[in-house]
C-alpha cells in the first residue's frame, strides 16, 4: 500500500554519515594518545571563563547557534514535506496505471514539489554549512588568545613555579588541553545542541502522529541510553588501564635506551628485551580492548536501532494494511525516528568529551591563575652609566618555602673586581645565592646592593643587564651556533661572535661542522657534547660584556686544559670585574679574592685561602683531604 | 611521502633523511603481518558478512514495500521482518568482530614493531645506536609503531571495505534496472573524484600542521628550561614574540586543515541532497515506465548513501596513511641496518679467569696492539696507533683531553666499537674472535654517565651478579664510601627511580662503582667515575679499591691527576694519539702534555702549601 517508506533508510544514512566521519576524523586525531575523561571541578565557572575569554568573537557563536536552530527546523520540517510529496507522486503514477498510461515525472506532474523538497535541505544545508564554518576558526582563535595569553604568562611566572614542575606539565596545558578544547568546541558543543532539539523535536512529532509507535520507540531510545552509558563506563576504565601501559612501556623504553651502555656492559640484553616485551604485551592487550570498544560503539549502538527499526516497520505494516494508519504517517514517522536515532548515538560521548574539556580548560585557567612575580617599582631607581660591581649581601634571610628556612642571615661584600668563589656540598646553597643575586627568587628579610642600590628598587632588566651568567646545564636553543652565541646581544657583528668563540676555545670546534657558524643546533642536538655545549654558552656570556660574571660549575664537564684556558681567558675578562664563580676544582678557588664556604644554605667561613687554611675549619678539611 | 619524511626528520641532526623507500616501509609492513595471516583472513571474512548485511536490509526493505503493495501483501510481512532481523544481527555482528579482530591484529602488529626496533638496537654497537640518537631512538620505538598500529585499524575498519562496498552496490543497482545502476556508477566515480582530490589537496597541509605542533613543542621546551638564561640576558619579550609567532602559525594552518574538513562535510551532505532527489526523480520515471518496482527506490537511495558514507570515512583514513609509512619507513632503517659490531661464527671460548689467585699477578688481561679507531664518517682515526697493555694486579690510567678519545678505548674493550686497525686482545685472544657476551662477563664497567634502573637499590647491584648475596652486596656498598646507604631507612631495599634521580650525582656514582664492584672481573673499568665525588671521597674510595681490586686489572679514565698519580702505569692521550706512557714521575719528566696537565691542577696548590 506504500511506497512512503523508501525514505526510511535515508534519514538514517544522512546522519549516519555525517556523524561516522566525524567520529572517524576525532579517533585519527587521538591516534596518538587515548585520554582519560575527567571530570571539572566547577564546569558552570569554566565555561563562564572560556565564554569571557571569547571577547571579541561571541558574535561568531551567536551566529552558529542560530544556524544550528535553522539547520533543525529545517530538517524536521523536510519529513513532513516528503510525505506529502510521495503520497502525491505515488497517487499520480497510480491513477495514470489506472488508465492503462504511463507516467512521467515534469515540473507540472510533481516536478516542482521535488525542487521544493530539494530547496528545504539546501536550506538546511546551507544552515549547516554556515555553522560548520563558522565554528571551524572559532576554536582556534580562542586557543590563540589563549596561547597567547601564556606565553606572556610565562614571562611573568616566579622561577619558584617552574623549579616545582616538570616542563612537559606545563607544556601540555599549552598543547593537549587546548586542543581538547578545541575540539569540542569545533564538533561538541554545537553538535550536542543539534542533537537535543532534533531528539525533542522528533519525538514530538512522532507523538503527533501515533503513540504507540512512539513508546516502541521510546523504550529503544532508553535501551541504547543504557547501552551507551555502559560502553561508555567500560571504555573511560579500559583507557585508563591503556595509559597506565603506555606509561610503562613509555618509561621502560626511556630507561632502556638511556641505559643502553649499561645494558651491554653487564649483558642484560635478554633479561631487558624480556621485561620490555612484558610492557609490550599488556599495551597490546589493553589497546586491543580500548580499540574495539571506542570502535565498535557505533555499530552496536546501531545494532539497537535497526532492530527498532525493524519490529516498528512490522508493527506499522500491519496498521498499514488494517487501514489504521495512512500511508503518509506511516512514511513520516520512519523518517522522524531516523533522525532522532542519530544524534541519541553521540551523546553520550559527546559529554564525556565536554567533561574532559572542561576539566583542561581549567588546568589552563590554573595555570594562567598562578602567582606572578612582583611587578618592578613604578620608579626604579638607575644605575650609574658605569657600574662598578660593588655587591653586598646584608642580613638576607631567604627560604624557598614559607615555612623552612634556608638562609638565616648571610652578609657578604664583593668589592668591585674581585673574585669570589663559592664552594660547599650539593644542596649548601650555592645555586641559591646566585638565585637571590639575580633575583630569580625574592629574599624574605636584609637585603641584597649593587653599587649600594637595593637590587629591589631596581628593574630586573636593569639589574639583570648587568651580570653574565654561565649555567651549568648548557641552554642552548634550536638556532644556529651564532645565533646562539649572540643571545645576549643579538645587533654582534660575526665577527665579535667569531672573537667571542675564539676567546672561549669553541671556534676549532665549529670549524669542523659542515655549516660552521651557521649550523642549526636541535634542542637535544647529540652531535654536541656536554662539553662543547658549555664552551659556547661561556662564549655567549663573552660577548655581552658584563659587568659581573656568574660562573655556576659551569666548566665542570670541560677537562682540566681546557678549562686552564678558559680560566686563562676568563681572568683577562675578569679584569676589573666582579665575579662569582662556583666550581669544585681548587683551581679557580685558590686565587679567588674571597671563598664562601656554605653548608646547608648558610655561609660558614668566608676569608682568602690562606685566611681560611690558617683558621683550620672546614674549608682546611676540605683543601687536605686531597692530599690523603 | 618525501614530504612527511622530511618534515619528521628535520629535528635529528645527523641522521640522514629519507633514507628509506616506500619498498622499505611496505616490506616492514609485510613482514609485520605475516604471523597473523589467518587474523587478517578471518577479519576479511567478518567484513564482508558486515558489508552484505548491510546491504541486505534495504534490499529485503524494498522488497517487503514492493510485496505489501501487491494484491496478496500483508501475509508476508513477518517474513520479511525476520529476514531483516537475521541480516542486521549478521551485519552488526560481522561488524563488531572485524572490529575486534582488526583491532587486536593492529595491536600486535604494534608490538611486534616495538620489539623489532627495540632488540635490533640491542645488538647496535655505539656508534650505530648514535646515528639515530636516543630521542629518535625513543620516538621510533613509541610514537611511530602507535601511529602504525592505530592506521593499520583504521585502515582495515575504513578503507578494505570501500572497494567490496562499490561492486556490491553497484552491482544491486544494475541487477535492479540498468538506468538506476549507471546513476550509481557515475555517482560512485564523483565519490572517487571528491575523495581522490580531498586527500590529495589535505595531505601535505596535514603533515604542515604536524610540524608546527612539533615546533610549538620545541619553542614551549625551550623557553621553559631555558628560563634563567632568557631573564639572565633580559629576553622575555623576545621569548614571548617567539612563541606567539609559533602559535599564530599552528592557528592558522590549523583553521585552514578545519575549513577544509568543513568544506568536505558540507559537500558530501549537499552531494547527498542532490543524488537523495535524482533518484526520487528519475525513479519516479522509470516506475512510470514499469522499469521498475516504487519499492526498489528505497533501496537505491541506500546504496548511494553506504557508498558515500564508505569513501568520507575512507578518506579520512587515508590521510594517515603516508604519515604511517614514513613511520614504517623510520622503524625500517633500525630493523635494517646491519650492526657493526657482531659475534663470530665459531666463537674461541677464553680460559678460566675471573677468581685471581689462580691467575699469576702481572699476567696481561688485555693489550692493544697498534690499534687504530675510525669511526665510518670521519675523515682522521679517532684513536691512531694505541699499543699498551693492562695488567692483572696493576692500575693503569689514562688521562687527556675532552675529546681526546679516552672513553672510546673503555668502549672499545667492552666492544661498543671495534678496532679499524691493529688488534685488540683480551686473554691473548683478539676480541673479535669472542662472543660479545663471553667478553663482557669478564669485564666490570662504571660508565662516565653513572646511570641507574628504576627498581631497588639492591636489584641495581644485582645487575653485577644476579646471585650476589646482601653481605656481598654490603660489601660493594662500603668499599665504594656508600655509607650513605646505611643511613636509609630501608637500606639495599630502597626504591630507585628512573636514572637514579633520588640520588645525588655522586651518590649515583658510588651506587654505580658498588654495582661494578659486585661482579668479579678480570678487568674493572672507571669511566671517569670520580668526577661528582669530593676530594675527600675520591681518597677514600681509591684506597679502598687498591686492596678490593689487587688480583684484577684495572683502567681508570680521569682527569684529576691527583685520582691517577699512584697508578703503575699511565697512559697520556692526545687527540686521539699515546703520547706518554708511564708512571707519575717518569711522565713529568718527560712528557710535555702530561707535564702541562698537572701543572694546571697543582700549580696553585704548590704555591700556597
Amino acid at each position: 500500500m506504500s511506497s512512503e517508506n523508501e525514505r526510511v533508510q535515508v534519514g538514517d544514512a544522512r546522519g549516519d554519515e555525517r556523524r561516522a566521519a566525524q567520529v572517524a576524523a576525532q579517533t585519527a586525531a587521538q591516534a596518538a594518545a587515548t585520554e582519560e575523561v575527567e571530570v571539572p571541578a566547577d564546569a558552570l565557572g569554566t565555561a563562564w571563563r572560556l565564554w569571557e575569554a571569547a571577547a571579541g568573537m561571541r558574535w561568531r557563536l551567536v551566529v552558529a547557534a542560530l544556524s544550528a536552530v535553522g539547520f533543525v527546523v529545517f530538517s524536521l520540517a523536510a519529513p513532513a514535506y516528503s510525505a506529502y510529496l510521495l503520497d502525491l507522486l505515488w497517487g499520480r503514477i497510480q491513477a495514470m496505471f489506472e488508465r492503462g498510461e504511463g507516467f512521467v515525472v515534469t515540473m507540472e506532474t510533481g516536478g516542482r514539489e521535488i525542487v521544493i523538497y530539494l530547496v528545504i535541505w539546501t536550506i538546511a544545508w546551507v544552515f549547516y554549512t554556515v555553522q560548520a564554518m563558522v565554528m571551524s576558526s572559532f576554536a582556534e582563535r580562542l586557543n590563540l588568545s589563549l596561547r597567547n595569553r601564556i606565553a606572556a604568562k610565562l614571562e611573568r611566572l616566579p622561577l619558584r613555579y617552574y623549579d616545582a614542575r616538570q616542563p612537559g606539565d606545563t607544556i601540555s596545558r599549552a598543547t593537549n588541553d587546548l586542543d581538547k578544547v578545541s575540539e569540542v568546541l569545533q564538533r561538541g558543543v554545537l553538535q550536542l545542541i543539534i542533537a537535543v532539539l532534533m531528539l525533542t523535536g522528533a519525538v514530538i512529532m512522532m507523538a503527533r502522529y501515533n503513540l504507540l509507535l512512539t513508546s516502541v520507540y521510546v523504550f529503544f531510545m532508553l535501551l541504547s541510553f543504557a547501552a551507551t552509558k555502559v560502553i561508555a563506563a567500560r571504555t573511560l576504565s579500559i583507557a585508563s588501564a591503556r595509559q597506565a601501559a603506555v606509561g610503562k612501556l613509555t618509561s621502560s623504553v626511556e630507561e632502556a635506551y638511556s641505559g643502553r651502555a649499561v645494558i651491554k656492559a653487564f649483558g642484560r640484553e635478554q633479561a631487558s628485551a624480556a621485561e620490555m616485551r612484558a610492557a609490550a604485551e599488556e599495551l597490546a592487550r589493553t589497546s586491543t580492548i580500548a580499540d574495539s570498544l571506542t570502535n565498535a560503539a557505533g555499530p552496536a549502538i546501531r545494532f539497537l536501532g535497526r532492530i527498532a527499526l525493524v519490529i516498528i516497520g512490522m508493527m506499522a505494516g500491519g496498521m498499514l494494511v488494517a487501514g489504521r494508519l495512512t500511508v503518509g504517517v506511516f512514511q513520516a514517522f520512519f523518517q522522524y525516528v531516523n533522525t532522532a536515532s542519530e544524534p541519541l548515538t553521540q551523546m553520550s560521548m559527546t559529554i564525556n568529551m565536554l567533561q574532559g574539556a572542561l576539566a583542561a580548560a581549567e588546568r589552563v585557567f590554573r595555570l594562567l591563575d598562578e602567582e606572578e612575580v612582583e611587578p618592578d617599582p613604578a620608579q626604579p631607581a638607575e644605575l650609574p652609566r658605569n657600574v662598578e660591581g660593588r655587591v653586598a649581601f646584608e642580613h638576607v634571610r631567604f627560604g624557598y618555602e614559607a615555612k623552612k628556612p634556608l638562609m638565616r642571615d648571610v652578609s657578604l661584600v664583593a668589592e668591585p673586581g674581585q673574585k669570589v668563589a663559592i664552594v660547599g656540598a650539593t644542596g649548601a646553597g650555592k645555586t641559591t645565592l646566585i638565585n637571590l643575586l639575580m633575583r630569580f627568587y625574592e629574599i624574605d628579610g636584609g637585603r641584597i646592593t649593587l653599587d649600594g642600590v637595593d637590587t629591589r628598587r631596581l628593574t630586573r632588566a636593569d639589574l639583570r643587564r648587568q651580570f653574565g651568567m654561565v649555567l651549568q646545564d648548557a641552554w642552548l636553543f634550536e638556532g644556529t651556533i651564532a645565533e646562539n652565541i649572540a643571545y645576549g646581544c643579538p645587533g654582534a657583528s660575526r665577527d665579535e661572535v667569531v672573537a667571542a668563540a675564539k676567546a672561549a676555545h669553541v671556534d676549532f670546534f665549529v670549524h669542523t661542522l659542515p655549516q660552521g657558524y651557521d649550523t642549526m643546533l636541535s634542542g637535544d642536538a647529540e652531535s654536541i657534547s656536554q662539553g662543547q655545549r658549555q664552551l659556547l654558552t661561556i662564549a655567549r656570556a663573552m660577548l655581552c660584556d658584563p659587568a659581573i660574571l656568574i660562573l655556576d660549575e659551569a666548566t665542570s664537564s670541560v677537562d682540566t686544559r681546557t678549562e686552564q684556558a678558559i680560566v686563562r681567558a676568563m681572568e683577562a675578562l675578569m679584569y676589573g670585574r666582579t665575579s662569582f664563580v662556583i666550581a669544585h676544582r681548587l683551581s679557580t678557588i685558590v686565587d679567588a679574592d674571597l671563598i664562601l664556604v656554605m653548608d646547608h644554605g648558610n655561609i660558614v667561613e668566608q676569608g682568602t685561602h690562606e685566611e681560611l687554611l690558617a683558621a683550620d675549619g672546614a674549608y682546611a678539611e676540605l683543601y687536605n683531604s686531597q692530599f690523603s | 611521502m618525501a614530504q612527511e619524511a622530511a618534515a619528521t626528520n628535520r629535528q635529528e641532526a645527523g641522521v640522514e633523511q629519507e633514507d628509506y623507500t616506500l619498498r622499505d616501509s611496505l616490506r616492514l609492513l609485510a613482514r609485520l603481518i605475516k604471523p597473523y595471516r589467518r587474523l587478517a583472513l578471518a577479519t576479511a571474512v567478518a567484513l564482508i558478512f558486515d558489508m552484505t548485511g548491510m546491504l541486505y536490509v534495504p534490499t529485503e526493505l524494498s522488497a517487503m514495500i514492493n510485496a505489501a503493495l501487491s494484491p496478496n501483501g500483508s501475509t508476508d510481512l513477518l517474513v520479511h521482518g525476520v529476514r531483516m532481523l537475521v541480516a542486521s544481527i549478521c551485519g552488526s555482528g560481522g561488524a563488531i568482530t572485524a572490529i575486534y579482530l582488526a583491532s587486536k591484529l593492529a595491536a600486535n602488529v604494534g608490538r611486534d614493531m616495538r620489539m623489532a626496533v627495540y632488540e635490533a638496537s640491542l645488538a647496535y654497537s655505539g656508534s650505530d645506536f648514535e646515528r639515530f640518537g636516543t630521542g629518535s631512538m625513543i620516538t621510533r620505538t613509541l610514537s611511530d609503531a602507535n601511529v602504525v598500529q592505530q592506521t593499520l585499524a583504521m585502515g582495515i575498519i575504513m578503507i578494505l571495505p570501500v572497494p567490496v562496498m562499490s561492486v556490491i552496490a553497484v552491482g544491486l543497482a544494475f541487477s535492479i534496472d540498468a538506468v538506476m545502476g549507471w546513476l550509481l556508477l557515475t555517482v560512485t566515480l564523483a565519490v572517487v573524484a571528491v575523495s581522490v582530490v580531498t586527500v590529495k589537496v589535505s595531505a601535505p597541509i596535514f603533515t604542515r600542521l604536524q610540524a608546527f605542533i612539533d615546533r610549538m613543542n620545541v619553542r614551549l621546551r625551550e623557553t621553559i628550561t631555558g628560563v634563567r638564561v632568557v631573564r639572565a640576558f633580559g629576553r622575555e619579550e623576545v621569548a614571548k614574540h617567539e612563541l606567539d609567532r609559533t602559535f599564530s602559525d599552528y592557528a592558522d594552518n590549523a583553521i585552514r586543515v578545519n575549513l577544509m574538513f568543513s568544506t568536505a562535510d558540507s559537500l558530501t551532505f549537499f552531494l547527498m541532497n542532490g543524488v537523495e532527489v535524482l533518484v526520487i526523480w528519475l525513479g519516479a520515471d522509470r516506475v512510470g515506465t514499469h522499469a521498475m518496482q516504487i519499492g526498489s527506490i528505497t533501496a537505491l537511495i541506500e546504496y548511494a548513501m553506504l557508498i558515500m558514507f564508505f569513501y568520507m570515512m575512507a578518506q579520512f583514513a587515508m590521510l594517515s596513511v603516508p604519515r604511517a609509512l614514513a613511520c614504517l619507513g623510520r622503524a625500517s632503517q633500525v630493523v635494517d641496518l646491519a650492526p657493526e659490531v657482531g659475534d663470530p661464527a665459531t666463537p674461541a671460548v677464553l680460559g678460566e679467569g675471573g677468581a685471581g689467585e689462580r691467575a699469576s699477578a702481572h699476567a696481561e688481561v688485555a693489550r692493544f696492539d697498534h690499534v687504530s679507531l675510525r669511526f665510518h664518517d670521519a675523515d682522521e682515526d679517532t684513536l691512531h696507533d694505541l699499543d699498551f697493555s693492562l695488567r692483572r694486579g696493576e692500575t693503569c690510567a689514562i688521562i687527556g683531553n675532552t675529546g681526546s678519545g679516552k672513553s672510546t678505548i673503555a668502549k672499545m674493550l667492552l666492544r661498543f666499537h671495534d678496532v679499524t686497525a691493529g688488534r685488540l686482545l683480551f686473554g691473548g685472544v683478539d676480541v673479535r674472535e669472542l662472543t660479545q657476551a663471553d667478553l663482557r662477563a669478564r669485564i666490570s664497567y662504571v660508565p662516565q654517565k653513572a646511570w641507574l634502573f628504576s627498581g631497588t637499590i639492591a636489584e641495581n647491584l644485582r645487575h653485577g651478579d644476579a646471585y650476589a648475596t646482601d653481605e656481598h652486596l654490603w660489601h660493594a656498598v662500603d668499599t665504594a664510601q656508600g655509607a650513605f646507604v646505611h643511613e636509609l631507612p630501608e637500606g639495599l631495599a630502597t626504591r630507585v627511580s628512573q636514572g637514579g634521580t633520588n640520588f645525588s650525582g655522586g651518590q649515583r656514582q658510588r651506587l654505580a662503582i658498588a654495582r661494578a664492584l659486585v661482579r668479579r672481573a678480570d678487568l674493572y673499568i672507571f669511566d671517569d667515575s670520580f668526577s661528582a665525588l669530593d676530594f675527600k671521597t675520591d681518597a677514600a674510595l681509591r684506597h679502598a679499591l687498591k686492596d678490593e681490586l689487587k688480583d684484577a686489572a684495572v683502567l681508570i679514565i680521569a682527569q684529576r691527576v691527583s685520582t691517577i698519580a699512584h697508578a703503575d702505569q699511565i697512559v697520556v692521550l692526545n687527540e686521539g694519539e699515546v703520547v706518554g706512557v708511564g708512571t707519575h714521575e717518569q711522565l713529568m719528566e718527560e712528557c710535555p702534555t702530561y707535564r702541562a696537565i698537572a701543572d694546571s691542577q697543582a700549580r696553585k696548590e704548590e704555591s700556597h702549601v
